[in-house]
């Protein structure tokens, strides 16, 4: 241990004002150049469409991992002589410093880094964590923000990855597959049901008609639940979509004379 | 580009008709391709920016042709001699056992000018099928049914005969209860219970009944596409069409020449332009839309007397000259951006029932009334849509075609094939 304080002590004695006010600088540069691409890649990926919007979105970690290495690389030796003893001893004392006092924050860190390699979400994937659904904003250093349907912000550490259940809607692509419910009275035609729930997908104008229409049914104890699934032409229109078909479907149903189940208070309880 | 199993093609129908899986789009150069990306990349960037809608307007001061210049030099397709084609190019496939179905379904991406080439069908004379006349099969004019009332309808249509279908987007609305005439059709075309006859189909209507359908396999034909060499003697045959005098197109910026596109034999041998290219690449090959942007493209000169001069008399044998402004000096239609989804499912409706009349539009899109009127009116200022006078519906246009179809694939919208 004293021998590391020699070493940190001789590592920066020989640390400038001019040094200083250069790292400084340079520091200040990346720190700006993150803020900007921070602020104007979502903004301008909120502009376009489809896959061009997940792509920049995705672009905004990275870049600003890359901009952080450059920037250690580039002030470390402006401020120490990039020896080896020097190193060992300007890591050690980190290492120190991130293990006693900044355990749960360095956690994070490296998580972030890890979420960057695994991916397992991206900005504009639809997510959800520990009960919170929401879409990716942002990724940052430390923590991820999630934006619910009711417009509010999520800040989920990355630690959370480690220990956490994470289900991703969309999985970095444009395609969420979204299911509309119906729970209609028992004793009718099931299979003139289903048809006339897969043409109601087909004429939604959200419906992304490429993708499979598929239409499920399960028999439970007050009557017949039918799971309509479909895809939504964009991931942030599954709220809507969702409210569409479940419009279009009501209308059609009654419309053919199916009555909707009302289940009973006990099976409720 | 030369398709297998490719016939000896009409002047009227270059390439003739091949199989759906053989079409493929014209080639673009590198530089085209770029330009593209980033001319559509700014365009949505710049939403919100510039307010104001951009119709088409010419940024060189040279003077446009008149119609009647227009009229000469480009004039529309004689859609009867395409129809006339399209039987031909039938025929032959039929010959060569490319085509063995009874019902030929020929899918055709907007602007080819199918549907009004079999709209004239049942009035051609002496074709290989004159002993029988073509039976035009009409819509009805409610489109919502029932499978039932669908099967009745079909029943009381004559399909026995060589029996034609100009559009089968008509017969069809996107409504859950708009989908049985076409289902009902394409399961006794599938079957085999309908005599011989043509449907044409857009290929945007065709994209959606291949989803619906998936299992329908009808093997459609196609109409070959125009690359530049077939594009450039697509657009002299059509110059020469009426009076038989050729013209000289050159481009305005380099002197480089357009059409026509052989050298003379008379003639030292001439540079050409690779303009012909770069607008099949701009059109995707669609006669329509590239005929749209090459009359937008043509140029007189002010000293050029390009009207017919009645003392002439050798009118006959003096060709016409003209001149074409360069692809990137032409502001074709921008599209106006909206922060919601109304503009894209008016757009696409639009397509997939090749037009539709205003109470249409809202029927398949849920868009309120005097939301489609604000829309509307906003996409008509910009050259986008446009009112048919004696159809009363809606169409997007051809000059605005190209961009509509790529604003919606980049809206997350399914597009055809095309």
């Amino acid at each position: 241990m004293e021998d590391m304080g020699q070493g940190l002590e001789q590592a920066f004695s020989a640390i400038t004002w001019v040094a200083l006010v250069e790292a400084a600088l340079v520091v200040g540069a990346a720190v700006l150049l993150i803020f900007l691409i921070q602020k104007l890649v979502p903004g301008l990926a909120g502009k376009l469409g489809g896959k061009a919007r997940l792509y920049l979105l995705a672009s905004v970690p990275l870049a600003r991992l890359l901009i952080i290495v450059v920037t250690v690389i580039v002030v470390v030796p402006i401020l120490v002589e990039p020896s080896f003893e020097n190193m060992v001893a300007i890591f050690g004392a980190l290492g120190l410093a991130l293990g006693f006092a900044f355990k749960d924050y360095a956690n994070s860190l490296i998580a972030g880094i890890v979420t960057l390699y695994e991916m397992p979400y991206r900005p504009g994937d639809w997510i959800e964590v520990e009960g919170q659904y929401g879409e990716v904003r942002s990724i940052g250093t430390r923590a991820a923000e999630i934006v619910t349907p009711d417009d509010t912000v999520v800040v989920i550490p990355h630690s959370t990855l480690w220990n956490a259940l994470i289900a991703n809607g969309n999985d970095g692509s444009d395609n969420l597959m979204c299911v509309a419910e119906f729970h209609l009275a028992p004793d009718h035609d099931v299979r003139r049901v289903m048809a006339l729930l897969r043409d109601v997908a087909f004429a939604s104008p959200y419906t992304k008609t490429m993708k499979p229409v598929v239409v499920v049914v399960a028999n439970k104890s007050w009557g017949m639940t039918y799971r309509l699934k479909a895809y939504p032409l964009e991931p942030r229109d599954q709220f809507r979509f969702i409210s569409d078909l479940t419009a279009r479907g009501a209308e059609v149903l009654a419309a053919d004379g199916l009555r909707f189940a009302s289940v009973p208070v006990a099976a409720i309880a | 580009m030369k398709e297998e199993n490719t016939p000896e093609s009409s002047p009227s129908l270059p390439g003739g008709l091949i199989p759906v899986d053989q079409w493929k789009l014209p080639e673009m150069s590198v530089q085209r391709t770029l330009k593209d990306a980033i001319r559509h990349l700014t365009a949505q960037l710049r939403a919100g920016i510039s307010p104001e809608e951009e119709p088409f307007q010419s940024l060189d001061n040279l003077p446009s042709l008149t119609d009647k210049q227009i009229q000469h030099i480009a004039p529309h397709p004689d859609f009867t001699s395409l129809a006339q084609a399209v039987l031909e190019s039938l025929d032959e496939l039929r010959q060569s056992e490319t085509l063995r179905r009874e019902v030929a379904m020929v899918v055709a991406p907007p602007f080819s000018g199918l549907r009004e080439a079999l709209v004239r069908l049942p009035g051609l004379r002496g074709g290989s099928d004159a002993a029988e006349s073509w039976h035009l099969i009409a819509p009805p004019d409610n489109l919502l049914m029932n499978r039932e009332e669908a099967r009745r309808w079909w029943d009381e249509q004559d399909l026995t005969g060589p029996w034609v279908i100009p559009e089968l987007a008509d017969f069809w609305l996107r409504h859950s209860s708009g989908f049985s005439l076409i289902s009902e059709l394409l399961r006794r075309i599938a079957a085999g219970q309908v005599g011989p006859g043509l449907v044409g189909c857009s290929s945007w209507c065709w994209q959606f009944w291949e989803s619906y359908l998936p299992d329908a396999h009808l093997s459609p034909l196609t109409l070959a596409p125009l690359d530049g060499d077939r594009l450039g003697q697509w657009l002299e045959f059509l110059a020469t069409s009426r009076d038989e005098r050729a013209v000289t197109a050159r481009m305005t910026d380099d002197g480089l020449y357009v059409l026509p596109v052989e050298n003379p034999s008379d003639a030292e041998k001439r540079k050409h332009s690779g303009f012909l290219r770069d607008l099949a690449t701009a059109s995707r090959g669609i006669p329509g839309v590239a005929l749209a942007i090459w009359q937008r493209s043509l140029r007189a000169r002010p000293e050029d007397d390009m009207e017919e001069d009645p003392g002439n008399q050798k009118q006959g044998t003096r060709g016409r000259n003209c001149w074409v402004v360069p692809l990137d000096q032409l502001s074709l239609p921008a599209m106006p951006q909206s922060s919601d989804r109304s503009i894209g499912f008016i757009l696409h409706a639009l397509l997939l029932h090749d037009g539709l009349e205003a109470e249409r539009i809202t029927l398949v899109t849920g868009v309120g009334e005097p939301e489609l009127e604000l829309a509307l009116s906003r996409l008509s200022r910009a050259d986008v849509v446009g009112l048919g006078e004696a159809s009363g519906r809606w169409h997007v246009t051809p000059l605005g075609y190209p961009t509509v179809r790529r604003h919606l694939q980049s809206w997350g919208y399914p597009v055809d094939a095309f």
